[in-house]
């Protein structure tokens, strides 16, 4: 066997084989690919309800009406993080991927970059379609928003939440609690927001949910519920609290026994 | 595997040095100091929860040391640059993720390193699951998936293997095929280290011996001195039954330890065989039978863990021992 494998001329594994290792794990399993197409289909199944009963508000636009489920979509982006990493933990198989990349921090960010990658396109692509099924079917009595850039930003917010479901993952480990722990973040903030009263604006504004309204320009994105910074500012402020989140996260798996 | 043999090298060492882990209150490794050398397989052995297991994940890197410290191949795990080419483990063939096919779990180590994909086809017909690669690893017997966890510890052709427990849930054929595995992969050159909680599996695989109770270390040597210095040389008797209360009596005399066995003879311990015999004849009583034999390694096993056994049964483990006691003839 050692004929096989030369090991004097093989460079060391960096972070582009971490990302392989992570790759070759995602891919091969049913269960991460049909919970990343569901974040697209229930995105995309949202543009057909809408359009087919008209359930829209009169003020709603028309990318805001289309893109109505993409907060569900949303929600699954960032369960696809969470599952990513808990379902090493539930299996057993972190002891072999620490084992094989004992540079510990590489794995959080290995499994940060793929999820990112993967949900920015499903986002990209579920969110276009959705919003073109929208436009093809509703009339023009609503306003049209401004598409562009704003799909861009919310491809761009997929992929942040899949990295704050990818932290919360780390700390929770459990797959059940960090499913839950994920959903909370996403809806707890819009849910409470109004106990909090004047501070409802900061408390439900910070939330992805609310970058997500802003981004959709959806009616639902008034300023006294979420605040008045705007889509972009409000998606630089998730992007920025996920990042601390990530690195967190990353230094309890650095610090932890498995 | 290549015909060709490596030399045995130090940089294929395991080594631990005054390793401790406390978690808690609780003590799980004390203060362990041994080295693993190349060219050998070498037993590591202890009742549940000894310490084994962690042992083995100190030395992966997977649990940090509370004090001292654990290298391999001369670095401490975590610093080496391309960890699967140096060392394999096997620590739990169950954790697999369960929907993955077999292929593709070692497909994913092997990309971890660069390796090419055609190294898990060899992996694969190694320990002979070439026919069930595509199934998910969720459909595997405890002994297949036994073979799937061998297989990723050999994925990056190491020259050291770490195997937590690797015999459990291998039928007679398995274990015949991992005994010659093993010694095979020892036989090239590499360090080959594997835990067990039973004396019988290693009594035939294992060239060297670390025996450890709640942490400590019991013993470290080669199985051959393990066995002629731990085992207390002990002799069946037959006499006519209408003799055997004086033959006892003139052994016991003599200081020997006298005890009936389950067939109607005495076993002696103290006195060479060849003192019974000619005892006998001084005293004119008849031998039917004299065996010599040594107790066998799992009593040796169980005398030298007794008092270091974690977890104990209400009914005492001496007393398990006292009734399967055993002779092999030696």
């Amino acid at each position: 066997m050692h004929a096989v494998v030369n090991t004097a001329v093989t460079p060391a594994p960096g972070f582009r084989e971490a990302l392989a290792f992570e790759w070759t794990k995602f891919t091969g399993l049913r269960s991460t690919l049909w919970t990343t197409a569901a974040a697209a289909l229930v995105t995309v199944a949202g543009a057909v309800f809408v359009s087919l009963t008209r359930s829209l508000q009169p003020d709603d636009t028309v990318l805001g009406g289309s893109l109505t489920l993409s907060v569900v979509g949303l929600m699954i982006a960032g369960v696809v993080g969470a599952l990513t990493v808990c379902g090493e933990y539930s299996s057993g198989t972190m002891a072999t991927t620490l084992a094989a990349v004992p540079r510990r921090g590489r794995v959080p960010a290995a499994k940060t970059v793929l999820v990112s990658a993967v949900l920015y396109v499903v986002g990209l692509v579920s969110c276009t379609v959705a919003y073109l099924l929208g436009d093809a079917f509703l009339d023009g009595s609503y306003a049209q928003g401004r598409p562009l850039p704003a799909l861009f930003g919310i491809a761009a917010l997929f992929s942040v939440v899949g990295a704050l479901g990818v932290a919360i993952g780390l700390v929770v480990r459990h797959p059940a609690g960090a499913v839950t722990v994920v959903i909370a973040v996403l809806l707890l903030p819009s849910l409470f927001g109004p106990l909090f009263g004047d501070l409802q604006r900061w408390v439900a504004g910070a939330a992805p949910t609310a970058a997500l309204e802003k981004l959709t320009q959806t009616s639902d994105a008034a300023p006294e519920a979420v605040g008045s910074l705007g889509g972009w500012p409000s998606l630089a402020l998730v992007t920025a609290y996920t990042a601390l989140a990530l690195a967190a996260a990353s230094g309890v798996l650095c610090r932890r026994d498995v | 595997m290549s015909a060709v043999a490596v030399l045995p090298s130090v940089e294929d060492m395991i080594e631990a040095r005054e390793l401790t882990k406390r978690y808690g209150g609780r003590t799980a490794v004390d203060g362990l100091t041994f080295t693993v050398r190349p060219g050998a397989v070498t037993g590591f052995l202890g009742p549940n929860g000894a310490g084994k297991s962690t042992t083995m994940r100190l030395a992966l890197g997977l649990v940090r040391p509370t004090a001292g410290s654990v290298t391999v191949a001369g670095r401490r795990y975590s610093e080496l640059a391309a960890p699967l080419r140096e060392a394999g483990a096997l620590l739990d063939a169950r954790a697999v993720h369960g929907g993955h096919t077999v292929r593709r779990h070692l497909l994913g180590l092997a990309r971890s390193h660069g390796i090419p994909a055609r190294r898990v086809d060899e992996v694969l017909g190694a320990v002979g699951l070439e026919s069930v690669a595509d199934r998910r690893a969720r459909g595997l017997s405890l002994g297949m998936a036994q073979r799937l966890g061998i297989a990723a510890a050999l994925i990056g052709d190491p020259g050291v293997l770490i195997l937590d427990e690797p015999v459990n849930g291998l039928d007679t054929e398995g274990i015949r095929w991992i005994r010659a595995l093993l010694k095979s992969l020892a036989a090239e050159g590499r360090t080959v280290f594997l835990s067990s909680h039973l004396m019988s599996e290693l009594e035939l695989t294992a060239d060297r011996i670390i025996v450890i109770g709640r942490g400590r270390l019991l013993a470290d040597t080669d199985m051959r001195t393990f066995i002629e210095s731990n085992s207390p040389h002990a002799t069946l008797l037959r006499t006519p039954a209408e003799e055997s209360g004086r033959m006892r009596a003139l052994l016991e005399a003599r200081g020997a330890a006298v005890r009936p066995d389950a067939h109607g003879r005495w076993r002696v311990t103290g006195p060479t065989t060849t003192d019974i015999g000619e005892l006998a004849r001084e005293h004119r009583i008849a031998v039917h039978e004299l065996t010599p034999c040594r107790s066998s390694l799992e009593e040796i096993y169980t005398a030298l863990t007794g008092a270091a056994v974690e977890y104990r049964s209400t009914r005492s483990a001496d007393a398990n021992a006292e009734e399967e006691l055993s002779c092999m003839p030696s």
